[in-house]
C-alpha cells in the first residue's frame, strides 16, 4: 500500500522501533525455557529450590495425557467456548441485522448495548452471583411465571452450572459480535443486494446468497476472535464456581490454576501447560492462516474510511 | 395489508426485539447498582428488593472511606480489612503506565511496518500470537522467573507483563490510523529536509491524534480489567482493585452483597465511562484494527 522503496530499511529507525519487541521477546525466552524445565522435572515449591528437582523425563507428560480430569477439562472448555461463541454470533448478528438501517434511537441502543464488554470480568462474575442466588431475582422472576416458589440453586448444579457460564459469556461478548457485524453490514457494498432485488430474489435469497457470502471475511474473524477469547476464560469461572460443583465446570484454565495454585503441582501444571500450549498453538496457528487470508477481503471492505475522523 | 402498515409493523417488531435485549443487558448493571444502595438486611432478602428503600449510601462509605455514614443503631456494618484506595493507586499506576509505554512502542513500531515494512504481513499476524495465547499457559514459570529477579508483587514487574501482553492490540490499532495517512505528506516533509522521525512526529502524529487516545483508553481498558495475572503475581503491595474485589469475598463471614456491589461500581464505572466515550473506535480495537465503524 503506502510503500517507501527508497527507505525500505529503514536504517537506525528500524532497529530503535524494533527494540521494544526483540526486548519483550527476549523477557519471554527465559519463561518459555523454564517451562520446559519444569515439566521434566519434578519440583515441589516447598522441598527444595527449582534448579535442584529430579529429572523425570516424559512422565509427567504421560500422566497428563492420561488423565480423565485434564482431557474432561479440555473438552468442556472446548464446549464451553463453542457454544458461548455460537450463541453470542447468534445474537449478536441478530441484533447487528435489525440495526443496520438508521432509524430513531439506533444510537441509543448501540450505547446501552455495549456496556457488557465494558464491565470488568470480575465485576461480571460478581453481578450474576448475585442475580443466581437463591433468593435472588432470577429465581423470584421465575416464581411469579410459575406455580409456586422456585429456589434453584443455579451455581450448585452441575448443568445448570454450566448453561449459566455459557450463558453470562454470552451476554458479555454478544457486544462484541454486534459491533463488529454491524461495522460489516454497514461498510458491505449495497449495489450486489440492489441487484439482487431487482432480479426478484426474496429477503431470505438475499442474505443467503448475498448478505452472507459477503459478509463473511468479518464473519470468520469474529469467530475465531472470540473462540479463542472464550477458550482462555478465567475471571468468571473463578469468581463464580472455581470450577464446582465437584469438577463439573472445571475448564482448561481452572484446572491449570487449581493444579498450581491449590495442589502446588507445578511440575505437573508445567507440563499441562505445555500440552496445552501446543495443543492451543495448532489451533491459533490455523486460525491465524484463515485470518491472513481474509485480511485482503477486510482491507478493501473497510478502505475508503480516511474521512471518518 | 397496505406498506405503510407493514412498515409500522416492522418497526415496532424491531424496537420490541431490541427493547427485550436491552433489558437483558441492562438488568445486571442495574442489579448491581440497586444493591450497591440497600441496607444490609435488603441484601439476601426474600422477595428480594427491587428498589433500594431507603436508598442508602452506606455501602459506599463502609468501603471506600471505611468509616459508617450512621452513627449509631444495629445497621452500623462490621468493619471490613480492605484498603480499596491502596487497590485503586496500585490500578492507576500499573495500568495507567503500562498504557502509555504500550501506545509508545506500538505506535513507533506501527509506523515503522506501516511505511518501512520492518515486520512483514506475516510476523504482523505471529505477533497476535502473544494475545491469543490463554495467558494461564505461561503463568507457572513466568511467576517462577519474576520471582528469581525479584519482581513479584511490584509495580515495574506489572507495567512490564502488561505492556508485553497489551502490544500486539496497539501495534494493531494504531497501524490502522497510520495507515489511513497519506504517505505523499512525509515524502514532502522529507524532501524538505525532515528526518524519518522528524516527519513521523510533525506530520503523521498530529493527524492521528484522536487515534492515539482511543487507542490509550482502549489498552487502558484491557489493561484495568485483567484479573489472571494481577491475581498470581501480586499480593499485598501491588495488588490491583479487580484482584482486590475477588479477594473480598473470601475474607468475610457470608454473602456481603452491598459492600461488594458498592466496590464492584467503584472497579467498573471507570471503564464503561471510557468505553462509552470511545465507542466509535470500539470496533477497531477488539478486532485489531481490521475492521473499522463508518
Amino acid at each position: 500500500m503506502n510503500k517507501a522503496p527508497a527507505a525500505r530499511k529503514g536504517g537506525l529507525f528500524r532497529w530503535g522501533a524494533l527494540t521494544p519487541l526483540i526486548l519483550a521477546l527476549g523477557f519471554l525466552l527465559p519463561v518459555l525455557l523454564l517451562q520446559i524445565y519444569l515439566s521434566v522435572h519434578q519440583w515441589t515449591a516447598y522441598l527444595g529450590p527449582w534448579w535442584a528437582a529430579q529429572f523425570v523425563g516424559l512422565d509427567l507428560f504421560r500422566e497428563v495425557l492420561t488423565e480423565e480430569r485434564f482431557l474432561r477439562a479440555v473438552a468442556r472448555s472446548f464446549i464451553f467456548a463453542g457454544a458461548s461463541t455460537l450463541l453470542s454470533v447468534l445474537v449478536g448478528f441478530g441484533l447487528a441485522y435489525l440495526m443496520q438501517d438508521p432509524f430513531r434511537g439506533r444510537s441509543f441502543y448501540y450505547m446501552l448495548f455495549i456496556i457488557p464488554m465494558l464491565t470488568v470480568p470480575v465485576v461480571v462474575g460478581y453481578n450474576f452471583q448475585m442475580l443466581l442466588y437463591e433468593s435472588g431475582p432470577v429465581n423470584h422472576i421465575l416464581s411469579l411465571l410459575v406455580p409456586g416458589e422456585v429456589r434453584i440453586s443455579w451455581l450448585g448444579h452441575p448443568v445448570a452450572a454450566f448453561a449459566s457460564l455459557v450463558l453470562i459469556e454470552t451476554w458479555n461478548w454478544t457486544p462484541f459480535v454486534m459491533i463488529v457485524m454491524l461495522a460489516g453490514l454497514v461498510s458491505m457494498p449495497k449495489e450486489p443486494v440492489e441487484a439482487a432485488r431487482v432480479l426478484g430474489a426474496s429477503r431470505w435469497q438475499i442474505f443467503a446468497h448475498v448478505t452472507l457470502p459477503l459478509l463473511k471475511p468479518v464473519l470468520v474473524l469474529t469467530l475465531i476472535l472470540r473462540f479463542l477469547e472464550a477458550l482462555a476464560e478465567f475471571p468468571k469461572f473463578w469468581t463464580l464456581t472455581q470450577g464446582g460443583p465437584g469438577t463439573f465446570t472445571e475448564t482448561i484454565p481452572v484446572y491449570l490454576y487449581l493444579t498450581s495454585w491449590d495442589y502446588f503441582n507445578v511440575s505437573k501444571a508445567a507440563a499441562m501447560s505445555y500440552v496445552v500450549l501446543l495443543f492451543v498453538g495448532v489451533i491459533i496457528y490455523v486460525c491465524i492462516r484463515a485470518l491472513l487470508r481474509q485480511k485482503r477481503a477486510l482491507d478493501i471492505m473497510f478502505a475508503q474510511e480516511g474521512s471518518g475522523r | 395489508m397496505t406498506r405503510q402498515t407493514r412498515r409500522q409493523l416492522s418497526a415496532v417488531a424491531r424496537h420490541a426485539v431490541l427493547s427485550l435485549w436491552l433489558i437483558v443487558t441492562v438488568f445486571p448493571i442495574y442489579w448491581m447498582v440497586a444493591t450497591a444502595f440497600k441496607l444490609p438486611e435488603q441484601w439476601l432478602a426474600w422477595p428480594p428488593v427491587w428498589f433500594p428503600s431507603p436508598p442508602t449510601l452506606e455501602n459506599f462509605a463502609q468501603v471506600w472511606v471505611g468509616t459508617s455514614v450512621v452513627s449509631s443503631g444495629d445497621q452500623v456494618l462490621p468493619p471490613i480489612s480492605l484498603e480499596p484506595l491502596h487497590g485503586l493507586r496500585n490500578s492507576v499506576v500499573i495500568a495507567g503506565t503500562a498504557t502509555l509505554l504500550s501506545v509508545a512502542f506500538g505506535l513507533l513500531l506501527a509506523y515503522g511496518v506501516s511505511r518501512y515494512q520492518i515486520l512483514s504481513e506475516r510476523r504482523m499476524f505471529n505477533l497476535l500470537m502473544l494475545r491469543m495465547m490463554p495467558p494461564i499457559v505461561i503463568a507457572i514459570p513466568l511467576v517462577l522467573w519474576y520471582s528469581t529477579l525479584h519482581l513479584l508483587d511490584t509495580w515495574v514487574g506489572m507495567i512490564v507483563v502488561y505492556t508485553i501482553f497489551t502490544l500486539p492490540y496497539s501495534v494493531w490499532m494504531t497501524k490502522s490510523f497510520i495507515d489511513e495517512v497519506p504517505v505523499e505528506l512525509e515524502q514532502a516533509a522529507q524532501i524538505l529536509g525532515a528526518s524519518k522521525l522528524r516527519a513521523f512526529a510533525i506530520i503523521v502524529v498530529p493527524l492521528i491524534r484522536s487515534g492515539v487516545v482511543a487507542t490509550c483508553l482502549f489498552i487502558l481498558i484491557l489493561t484495568w480489567s485483567e484479573y489472571l495475572l494481577g491475581l498470581v503475581m501480586t499480593a499485598a503491595e501491588a495488588q490491583t482493585l479487580p484482584v482486590q474485589l475477588s479477594k473480598f469475598e473470601g475474607t468475610q463471614e457470608g454473602r456481603q452483597f452491598g459492600l461488594q456491589s458498592a466496590l464492584s461500581i467503584g472497579v467498573t464505572i471507570p471503564l464503561i465511562v471510557i468505553g462509552l466515550l470511545i465507542h466509535k473506535h470500539l470496533v477497531r480495537g477488539f478486532s485489531f484494527g481490521m475492521i473499522r465503524r463508518r
